[in-house]
């Protein structure tokens, strides 16, 4: 495996933060907006010594992340202003329209909701700061460098009245305990989706399901996430390394190989829109979320029977099991507003509307995953994908890396998506 | 009868061959667009298969039809905005570059041709890229969104009048202006009364083809978009389409068509207005930018 | 023109048009290349990995190139397959967008007749028709349940359930001539149309056969609009990445606009988008200088 690109000194230290506002204000010859901001969270205590930069993340490493300094809390008992913007972040179809027509209606704001591919992508346009997001849905991989960058706004649990609802579990979670800036949103788990009628294969029946997406016989015939996390730990998992954040350069060099193997011999498409497109025949295998999987019957034509739809996750629970989150940015105009549509999120009731929709589960006490199924809010051939409280227990969470492993792990999907 | 070899070997025989191409190519070129504007029609949720007609998608489905849905609307407003914006700033700044650069000799005038007309064979992706970073690492009133998206638009564009205009000055030539000094007039009020009247065929040829251009952008408002506020069809497009459209994506597009229809047929009337009198077909060469 | 100015005393009037759109070009065409150098040869930020321009050339960083540069003529050259593709890719569908394009412009000149205007009308309609409504409405055709092979399938007479969106090289050719053969027909138009119809005629008199009319008069003659036409198609093909991404989702067809695109938005990686736009600057400068010459060739044998 090459290394990756060596780094001159003067680049790893806080000093290029602030060289870099520096060289923006003294090429434009104007204050850089943020620069007191961003010296102050440099030389402010707010994050401590260069080695908590790197603070991860972990069910066995939980940590209480500092208050920001730079971002303070809002005050208690503000309402939103009426005729407001608020600016939600987002993954495409990940929130009901209904929910947000009548959060808009509920509270006299104006909902602008946009929409990203990736985390990625996500994380640079926020960079920017240019874009004043409000509200945004990351998952916990990216948390630590939030806080580090100082972008999010500590919550004031006065607004949450409904965190009640949540699962106990969930309410002090280990990437963020006292949940100073996250809420839960959903719960997924990662497995393998596919359709009887095109494959013919018992995925669930066999020794180790992941091999049915190196199967030849369905070259052409399937998809992965374009995630490049989900994705690799896949092949990782497929091999029997449960540790899916391993930074060890041997099973690095492992999920290449096999990866790029795959390429060669399966023809995969590589996306996020399972959910639409296994429905309407384009492929009839694929790595999925779970929600996804939940949501499939939607999408599917009228014509075609919902039975032909199959879930799988390992039956041990030792699979991907992850849950979203959702933060208030400190560079929204609108923190007061976010709070409120945080708290929304908690609400059984809409809850349960953003779960029609998206099929995503929420964590909330309402939501029991028998009850799902019971109330045939869920098809019984689908139950594998509702996840349950001791998926947790047993479930593998996707971690932050280390820079250097996220760089060499980046360097592999690269190299995946750059076509052979 | 002559026979089919005669048929053949007829110089001056009508070519069939020729039109079946053409015709077929016209099929093949307007026929999808045709079917997708259709599907805008549909009663169901699918883009596929016709479920009945409905106007549900452009204004009855209350959450997710093109009148109730903000994202979508906005969208189309604001790709409407950004080409009336780009064209104000880039017909005026253009034309005079056309002017300035015929006349004109010398080094630097030679240089900000060859400019011109390398932003014009220049993969759009270059501008956009370099843009971007401008946008991102230095504090300029160039910033993602409406702002970064009118400029970096204006650069792409701006050679298509440069282009236009130069190539209609060729063929116009100086006696006009020449006269006019000659008879008293300034040279600029010679450029102004006289040269201009006679570029404005030229000048709206390419307003209306800069329009048509940006409301139909892809790569440099994608770059330099901002919030979904700043999204113009055409990234709605591409972010609805790898997710989960509906037909009000088509009915999106197909509003956008119209509408870009009106403006064009607008223009080429104003168009054939203006150029009565001068040598029949010879107008539109101008829209080639080969004229 | 000789002269150096136009009617007398008005030399400061042609610079100052100019130097409006000068000063434009140069701040926000020229200069932007730079702030690409500066991001290329520059550095990462270590939180979020946002790129860090380094102003100064002396403190340049080659690493983010040498890496590029390693990964396309070095020991691992997973970049190379990408950017062959994109040339081969660039190459066949400009081939079959001239294939089309020169049948339909030569009729359109010389055939239409009284239809020219309207055929011309028809012909630029592309041009203002979105070009993502083009590509949207041929994903909608070319879906597995989608028209085109419900047509194949000529009402159940066979089963066509062919996977043309799944990674095909040959849809993203046929997407790309679809979405930049209106580019080329017009300058071939406009090419064709000017070979006066006498030379023809006068050729054709003289015995020439149609194939020698065709051969020594009207391609000589066009080959100028054709060099320009397929540089105008070709040159802006060259960084496309959206016809890939919305006609295939596999990584196999992908070309130097996806390479871009992929990572200009990645922390850590927005340096290597800069190299590959300096690549794509790098190989479009020979046709780029060929199509200027070619048209102040063309202007030049105007005047």
């Amino acid at each position: 495996m090459s290394g990756e690109p060596a780094r001159r000194a003067p680049f790893t230290g806080r000093s290029a933060v602030a060289r870099r506002s520096l060289l923006r204000a003294a090429v434009a010859g104007l204050a850089a907006p943020g620069l007191a901001t961003l010296l102050e969270s440099c030389g402010g205590g707010s994050t401590g010594s260069p080695s908590a930069r790197e603070t991860i993340p972990a069910p066995d490493n939980p940590v209480r992340w500092p208050t920001s300094q730079a971002n303070p809390m809002i005050k208690s008992g503000l309402t939103p202003e009426r005729g407001s913007t608020l600016r939600v972040y987002n993954y495409a179809d990940y929130l009901s329209p209904r929910f947000l027509r009548d959060f808009e209606d509920k509270y006299g704001l104006d909902v602008r909701l946009s929409t990203f591919n990736d985390a990625d992508e996500a994380l640079t346009k926020i960079a920017s700061k240019d874009l004043a997001f409000d509200v945004y849905f990351p998952s916990y991989d990216s948390l630590g460098r939030l806080v580090a960058a100082d972008l999010l706004r500590p919550l004031n649990h006065d607004y949450l009245t409904n965190a009640g609802n949540l699962w106990p579990r969930l309410r002090d979670p280990w990437y963020d305990r006292g949940a100073r800036y996250t809420i839960p949103y959903t719960i997924y788990s990662t497995g393998i989706g596919w359709r009887t009628d095109m494959v013919p294969t018992d995925v669930a029946a066999m020794s180790n399901p992941y091999d049915v997406l190196w199967d030849t016989h369905y070259a052409g015939n399937m998809a992965i996430l374009d995630d490049w996390h989900t994705a690799m730990a896949m092949v990782l998992l497929r091999n029997g390394i449960f540790d899916i954040n391993t930074t060890d350069p041997k099973d690095i060099a492992l999920v290449r190989d096999q990866l790029l193997q795959m390429r060669r011999t399966m023809k995969p498409r590589v996306t996020i829109s399972m959910y639409t497109e296994m429905p309407a025949g384009q492929y009839g295998l694929c790595q999925m979320w779970s929600g996804d999987a939940i949501n499939l019957p939607y999408y599917l034509p009228n014509k075609v029977s919902t039975d032909v739809l199959r879930f799988w996750f390992p039956e041990d629970g030792r699979g991907e099991v992850d849950n979203d989150l959702a933060v208030v940015l400190a560079q929204g105009k609108n923190p007061v507003a976010a709070h409120v549509f945080l708290n929304e999120l908690l609400d059984d009731k809409v809850a349960g509307t953003n779960f029609a929709f998206t099929g995503y589960q929420p964590p909330l006490l309402k939501f029991t995953p028998d009850s799902l199924v019971a109330d045939g809010l869920v098809p019984q051939n689908l139950a594998t994908a509702v996840v349950r409280e001791k998926d947790f227990d047993t479930g593998i969470p996707l971690l932050q890396l280390p820079a250097a492993a996220d760089a060499a792990y980046h360097q592999v999907w690269q190299e995946f998506k750059a076509g052979g | 009868m002559r026979g089919v070899a005669g048929w053949w070997r007829d110089p001056w025989r009508r070519p069939w061959g020729l039109l079946v191409v053409t015709v077929l190519y016209l099929v093949w070129s307007l026929l999808p667009v045709l079917v997708a504007a259709l599907f805008s029609f549909n009663a169901g949720r699918s883009r596929t298969t016709w479920q009945g007609f409905s106007m549900r998608w452009y204004y009855g489905d209350p959450l997710r039809s093109v009148w109730h849905d903000a994202s979508l609307h906005t969208a189309l407003t604001h790709t409407l905005w950004l080409g009336v914006l780009v064209t104000a700033l880039t017909i005026p700044l253009g034309v005079a570059m056309a002017l300035g650069l015929d006349r004109w000799r010398g080094p630097l005038p030679a240089g900000a041709n060859l400019a011109v007309l390398v932003s014009f064979v220049l993969p759009e992706i270059l501008i956009a890229v370099s843009l971007l970073f401008v946008a991102t690492v230095l504090t300029t009133p160039l910033r993602l969104g409406t702002s970064g998206q009118v400029i970096g638009l204006v650069t792409y564009q701006l050679s298509y009048p440069v282009v236009i205009v130069r190539a209609r000055l060729l063929t116009i030539g100086r006696d006009y202006e020449e006269a006019a000094v000659d008879l008293g007039a300034s040279p600029s009020r010679a450029v102004g009364r006289v040269l201009l009247r006679m570029l404005v065929p030229a000048i709206f040829a390419s307003a209306v083809l800069v329009f048509a251009d940006v409301i139909d952008d892809f790569v440099i408002v994608r770059y330099l978009s901002g919030d979904s506020s700043t999204e113009p069809v055409s990234v709605k497009v591409y972010n609805t389409a790898r997710a989960a459209p509906t037909p009000a994506l088509n009915a999106l597009t197909t509003l956008l068509l119209v509408t870009s229809l009106l403006v064009v047929v607008l223009g080429y009337l104003a168009h054939r207005r203006f150029t009565r009198g001068e040598k029949a077909g010879g107008g539109l060469d101008v829209f080639t930018g080969e004229a | 023109m000789a002269e150096a100015a136009g009617p007398r005393g008005a030399r400061w009037l042609w610079p100052l048009l100019a130097v409006p759109g000068i000063v434009w070009l140069g701040l926000l065409f020229i200069a932007p290349m730079y702030v690409v150098l500066a991001i290329l040869f520059g550095g990462v930020d270590p939180i979020l990995r946002q790129p860090v321009p380094v102003w100064n050339p002396v403190d340049w960083d080659v690493a983010q190139f040498r890496y590029v540069w390693d990964h396309v003529v070095g020991a691992q050259p997973f970049f190379r397959p990408a950017l062959v593709r994109t040339v081969v890719y660039v190459g066949l569908a400009s081939a079959t967008c001239l294939l089309i394009a020169y049948p339909v412009a030569y009729f359109t000149a010389r055939f239409a007749g009284r239809w020219k205007g309207p055929l011309l009308f028809a012909l630029i309609a592309p041009f203002w028709i979105s070009y993502m409504m083009r590509m949207l409405a041929w994903v909608n055709l070319l879906q597995t349940d989608g028209l085109v092979n419900r047509t194949l399938s000529a009402g159940g007479v066979f089963d066509v359930h062919e996977n043309w969106l799944g990674g095909r090289p040959s849809t993203v050719v046929l997407g790309l001539v679809y979405g930049y053969v209106p580019y080329m027909i017009l300058p071939l138009f406009a090419g064709l149309d000017r070979i006066p119809v006498a030379t023809l005629e006068a050729a054709r008199d003289l015995g020439a056969s149609r194939w020698e009319t065709f051969r020594r008069i009207t391609w000589r003659l066009s080959r100028p609009a054709v060099v320009v036409s397929l540089l105008v198609t070709s040159l802006p093909m060259l960084g496309d990445y959206f016809t890939n991404d919305l006609l295939s989702g596999s990584p196999d067809t992908s070309m130097i606009g996806n390479l871009i695109n992929n990572s200009v938005l990645t922390p850590g990686q927005t340096g290597q988008a800069g190299a590959f736009v300096l690549l794509i600057l790098l190989v479009s400068i020979v046709p780029m200088l060929l199509y200027v010459r070619s048209t102040r060739a063309g202007t030049d044998v105007q005047s």
